[in-house]
């Protein structure tokens, strides 16, 4: 017997692998459909601050998360987005993270088939091009942003644009967010939401996500989405499913598996130990 | 000499410093006009700062490729993969897409940037699982506080997880995993992120200070 344990304890990592796969690969292909009971307050902060913004309202959309968080973070700008836009807000995207420029060229391609097809570019929403040095453009933001982006991403003029009608620092903006894996959220609160009194909001991976709640508990954030949970959770409360839901039963079976590896590896060592 | 390498950069830091951080709480229309200035002057250095990145990257592979030393080849895949993304870069003028169409650089970041990330991040799922099962030994009380505080967390951030608890517990109808997940996360690791946060905001605060009045000096180099 304790032969066999102490082989089951050494087994080879790549049947653990093996395992997970396929455990993973399972809901995936045949969703569980697991229900999501249970909506996170941080989540409904932030569906409500935006639920409440009144029509023609500014959302300064910063994406920079590149495609290692892209499971996490993707669903959760998409679906912000979608609500944005019922709510007819005016969105403006941009990126202080060079990795990020493609996935934003992916929303951009996606707003007009399926996001918001009634939504015009440079009337209902503009994309920026990404700007290096987080800091300083964060600063300028808050004084004369057209200083430091004088064109969208595709050259043109951008205040001219009618989307950028009376805008011309984030004081003018309602409301700003940023969807990130990296620090670039306490960044943001730091330098713009603190310094010039913006609302403002954040989505971060799962594992971020605990460092933020001391922002929460102040106000300095108004909602908070946490990995693929809070995107599911956002997609539950604008009534629209899509990526985060559909993760949301391969992130339930890996969670078990995980639990149930520790306390198996754990019981078994008491067995060697003590019997 | 002792001028050029020493004097006039501490004074320039120390001028600049305290310029940049008294404009940040007084807040009048030259202080704006200064930190514009100086928010422009610091993207055309960070864009030079870039290109001192790559050559020194570049430098620095073309060394290990020449002197043929351990792991000479994946040096090579340096350049083949800044090649595979600037060339196509070059060619479509920095854009990913015209109209509805993808350019070379966009078809390079969505199929192989893209894949080639997400591969890289999803393995440390695999490690994360293995290193659960092979290494997480509840050996002391602090192993056995982490274990608990994980357990009620990954539990309560699932679907499967709330229905377990349910299953287990919910005759009780007093305790409720979400919202003991919920006090976890908003009192104990609260508390102890608060503390993390103050103690790194006094040693950046002090930090600048140093480079401010010239008592931390390493930026300017060993000469």
């Amino acid at each position: 017997m304790k032969n066999t344990i102490e082989k089951i304890l050494k087994i080879d990592r790549r049947l653990i692998f093996l395992a997970l796969t396929l455990l993973l690969v399972f809901p995936i292909v045949r969703p569980l459909g697991l229900p999501n009971k249970n909506i996170g307050n941080e989540v409904k902060a932030l569906h409500d601050k935006i639920e409440g913004l009144p029509a023609g309202s500014f959302l300064m959309l910063s994406l920079d998360y590149d495609p290692a968080t892209r499971p996490e973070l993707h669903p959760q700008a998409v679906a912000v987005i979608k609500h944005a836009f019922r709510k007819d807000l005016r969105i403006m995207i941009l990126t202080l993270n060079a990795g990020a420029t493609g996935l934003i060229d992916e929303i951009g391609e996606r707003i007009p088939k399926d996001i918001a097809p009634s939504k015009k570019y440079g009337t209902d929403y503009v994309i920026l091009p990404y700007q290096p040095n987080p800091v300083a453009v964060m600063t300028q933001l808050g004084m004369d942003m057209f200083q430091i982006y004088d064109k969208d991403r595709d050259g043109a003029d951008l205040k001219s644009m009618p989307v950028m009608k009376g805008i011309r620092n984030v004081k003018d903006m309602q409301l700003g967010m940023c969807i990130t894996g990296t620090a670039m959220l306490d960044y943001w609160v730091a330098y713009t939401a603190d310094k010039f009194k913006m609302p403002f909001a954040g989505g971060t991976t799962a594992v971020s996500q605990i460092g933020y709640a001391p922002y929460l508990q102040t106000g300095q954030l108004k909602g908070l989405m946490g990995g693929m949970k809070g995107a599911a959770d956002y997609e539950l409360l604008i009534g629209e499913k899509e990526k985060g839901t559909a993760g949301l039963d391969a992130l339930s079976l890996a969670h078990i598996m995980v639990i149930a590896l520790i306390v198996v590896a754990n019981i078994m060592m008491l067995w060697l130990k003590y019997l | 000499m002792t001028l050029i390498k020493k004097h006039i950069p501490l004074a320039i830091c120390f001028i600049v410093g305290l310029l940049t951080l008294s404009s940040y709480y007084v807040p009048t229309q030259s202080s704006e006009k200064y930190v514009e200035t100086m928010n422009k002057w610091e993207n055309i250095v960070a864009g030079f700062a870039f290109l001192l990145g790559l050559f020194s990257l570049f430098f620095s592979h073309t060394r290990k490729i020449t002197r043929r030393v351990d792991g000479w080849g994946y040096s090579l895949f340096v350049f083949v993969g800044f090649l595979a993304m600037v060339v196509p870069a070059i060619v479509s003028n920095g854009k990913q897409m015209i109209g509805a169409d993808l350019t070379g650089l966009g078809w390079g970041y969505r199929f192989l940037f893209n894949a080639l990330s997400g591969t890289m991040f999803s393995v440390l799922a695999f490690y994360i699982v293995s290193t659960a099962y092979r290494a997480f030994r509840i050996k002391s009380a602090q192993a056995g506080v982490l274990f608990a505080a994980a357990l009620v967390l990954m539990l309560a951030k699932v679907p499967l997880g709330q229905m377990i608890w349910e299953g287990l517990f919910g005759w009780t109808g007093a305790w409720d995993i979400a919202q003991i997940g919920q006090w976890l996360m908003d009192v104990p690791a609260v508390a102890g992120k608060r503390g993390i946060m103050m103690g790194l905001a006094i040693g950046g605060i002090v930090t600048a200070l140093k480079i401010i009045f010239g008592i931390e000096r390493q930026y300017m180099g060993k000469d």
